[in-house]
């Protein structure tokens, strides 16, 4: 993430992450309107009561082709950085298989155990902390990010879009909230919190990459991170990189596992049908993954993804609040 | 059917295998260019081969290739030694001095590409052919070794910068800043030395070199210092001039730029130093006079700084950066300026402050 948001913001690109964190509470704030309207409804079925059955089944396979697309757009990242980092010579459709079983094994078990095993995957992130401490003893220079704000308001904006991306799965909250069982009120505040954290947390890596690369050079490269990590040296440990990316499989697998339960949750099928659906949906996205590994075919494939999740996570929960505020509609009223 | 997939799947590992019995490691690179124009690169490599019950043999050996650019010298190093070649540990980087005055950024781009590479190489510049320092024979370790090693030393004296090929892609494409480069010189046919630094403007040699003592003073007013500073001066005249030698064991620097309204750039360098005398024959009769010499060796090393910033100048090397502070702190001006030309017209003005605090086991 830090090159595409640094591309538009440059030396700003900070304050876009920042601004960017804004965007989301805000979305969070209308999914929350939305949700104390529908309190055991997910996603789907809302579409289907405010829109009635016909459009809100339409609205609803946008809904699923988005999350079965970024599951597969995130599944396909996963693998180009593996194939580009770790193994130059392992087939694509081997490494997809591998982590598409496991991401399918996880799925279809119960929504404990998934939610379990991201709070395991989740403090790995400290790893990826304590990791950005050791390149901290690299050579910095604060000066990058001075003077603050030169690059204008439109450019820092134009990277707040592109760091939004890199935040997106809190719309997640649409199809799992009927499934908390106590103190629905503490939600929101969690929520919260969460995206609080996820804001500092990318913040702070694009500060950290902003003062350690010179700007040409940041524009130059892929994972800034990766390469942060790759100037650090000992005499016992070398290539922090490829040690650290061994690790982080584990937490950037969590959004996949996570999108597939969303597109599989998304088709509204009864609890028996479930496992099926998930093997379905499994199949898909590796299906998605095959498709050729060119820069350019992803490029364009990441672009269309995001305008489609755009219209997914921010413009139809919008819409749909603004209709249901209309119409006067809340669980409780018949459906049309 | 079945089989054939789990075999697949549970050994994909093997995909990537690779065996050291098999590889050749490089544990140095010398590129030079050559009279007609063409890149002459030499690996210093360690071939390993098994012998069976888990000994092996190590062979260190020399490679040469030529090639009118850099691309494709490794494909061509590659066919003329066994087992693939193995570049993740190349320790250090020599580039040959003629080679480095056209500019470095080709060769570092093709080690920061390429994923097997090692970032943390060492890249120095040498006199003459870098060829001649990476074939010199000395009798047990590799060539290689014994540079890294020395490198290593002069990095913690504070004789060299921390230069790897990490740092130098960051200075490379900085336009705030440019870089030195440590500088090596064969002094006998299986000797060879750090000789001090050499001035870089963006990726180009620009043939002046600092001697390994006025290298020291440059990293000191760039505000690094190794684990020690080891300087040894004449105060006074060559003459009769006493000599002293001491360890800096602390600097702080402080560096301001100011614009005026012309547009002329000032850069005022204060540089403390807090010294631990090592020597300093002298009649002892006398008390020594602390508050004397702490002044009569700030004025020395305030004359060196100032012979020092105008060879920066003269050689266009903006290595303390001011470049950097100029877009960082007076935008406006540096969007106008081209700051290639308008270096020539930075003013310094270092001055050195040395203290005293230690005079080792007598007063």
């Amino acid at each position: 993430m830090p090159n595409v948001v640094q591309k538009t913001a440059k030396g700003d690109g900070w304050i876009s992450t920042l601004f960017a964190g804004v965007v989301v509470q805000i979305m969070l704030i209308i999914y929350w309107q939305l949700l104390k309207r529908f309190p055991t409804l997910i996603y789907t079925e809302i579409t289907k009561k405010i829109l009635g059955s016909v459009l809100g089944k339409l609205i609803n396979l946008v809904i699923y082709l988005n999350f079965i697309l970024v599951g597969g757009l995130a599944t396909i990242l996963l693998i180009k950085i593996i194939n580009l980092w770790l193994l130059p010579y392992t087939p694509g459709w081997v490494i997809s298989l591998l982590i598409l079983t496991a991401c399918i094994y996880l799925t279809i078990s119960d929504l404990r155990i998934i939610a379990r095993f991201l709070v395991l995957a989740t403090s790995l992130i400290l790893l990826l902390l304590f990791t950005s401490l050791l390149s901290w003893f690299t050579e910095k220079e604060i000066l990058y990010i001075l003077p603050i704000g030169s690059s204008g308001l439109k450019n820092i904006l134009m990277g707040s879009k592109n760091s939004l991306l890199a935040m997106l799965g809190f719309e997640g909250l649409l199809l799992l909230f009927p499934f908390i069982l106590e103190n629905k009120k503490g939600v929101f505040k969690t929520i919260s919190m969460a995206n609080l954290f996820i804001t500092l947390f990318y913040t702070y890596f694009i500060f950290l990459t902003l003062i350690s690369f010179s700007q040409d050079q940041l524009a130059q490269m892929r994972e800034p991170i990766l390469n942060l990590l790759r100037g650090i040296t000992y005499n016992m440990i070398d290539r922090v990189d490829l040690l650290f990316l061994s690790i982080w499989i584990v937490p950037m697998a969590t959004s996949i596992i996570a999108y597939l339960y969303f597109a599989s949750k998304s088709m509204n099928v009864d609890k028996r049908k479930y496992p099926k659906v998930v093997f379905l949906n499994g199949f898909i996205i590796f299906l998605i993954t095959l498709i050729p590994h060119e820069d350019a075919i992803i490029t364009l494939f990441n672009q269309y993804v995001s305008y489609l999740s755009y219209g997914v996570v921010f413009i139809i929960p919008s819409l749909l609040l603004i209709l249901s505020v209309l119409l006067k509609k809340h669980e409780s009223s018949e459906s049309t | 059917m079945m089989v054939g997939c789990m075999i697949s799947i549970l050994l994909t590992g093997c995909w990537d295998q690779q065996l050291l019995v098999n590889r050749t490691l490089v544990n140095g690179i010398s590129l030079d260019v050559t009279k007609e124009g063409e890149i002459d690169a030499t690996v210093r490599a360690l071939h390993i081969q098994s012998k069976g019950g888990g000994l092996f043999e190590i062979q260190d050996e020399v490679v040469e290739a030529k090639r009118p650019t850099v691309v494709g010298l490794g494909i061509d190093m590659d066919s003329k030694i066994a087992g693939a070649i193995d570049a993740s540990k190349a320790h250090i980087i020599i580039i040959g001095e003629e080679l480095a005055k056209k500019g470095i950024h080709p060769y570092i781009e093709f080690m920061y590409r390429n994923m097997d590479s090692y970032m943390s190489s060492k890249v120095v510049i040498s006199k003459g052919k870098a060829k001649t320092i990476l074939s010199t024979e000395i009798e047990k370790s590799p060539i290689a070794f014994f540079i890294l090693q020395m490198l290593n030393g002069a990095e913690s004296d504070t004789v060299i910068p921390k230069e790897t090929t990490f740092t130098v892609w960051k200075k490379v494409l900085d336009p705030g800043k440019d870089m030195v480069l440590p500088y090596l010189e064969q002094v006998e046919s299986d000797k060879v030395e750090v000789a001090g630094v050499a001035l870089f403007n963006d990726d180009q040699y620009t043939g002046t070199k600092l001697s390994k003592e006025k290298s020291s003073v440059l990293l000191s007013l760039m505000g690094k210092l190794g684990k020690t500073n080891n300087m040894a001066l004449i105060l006074g005249q060559e003459s009769n001039g006493q000599s002293i030698s001491f360890t800096t064991n602390d600097i702080r620097r402080n560096l301001e730029v100011h614009v005026d309204k012309n547009n002329k750039i000032t850069c005022k360098i204060n540089l403390k130093m807090d010294i631990e005398v090592g020597s300093f024959p002298q009649n002892f009769k006398n008390e020594l006079n602390i508050k004397k010499l702490n002044q009569d060796l700030s004025d020395e090393l305030t004359k060196q700084a100032k012979e020092i910033t105008s060879t920066l100048l003269e050689a266009n090397c903006d290595a303390l950066g001011i470049g950097q502070r100029i877009s960082s702190f007076h935008p406006e001006l540096w969007k106008k300026i081209r700051w290639e030309e308008e270096y020539q017209n930075v003013q310094f003005e270092p001055t050195v402050k040395v203290n005293i605090i230690k005079t080792g086991n007598v007063f």
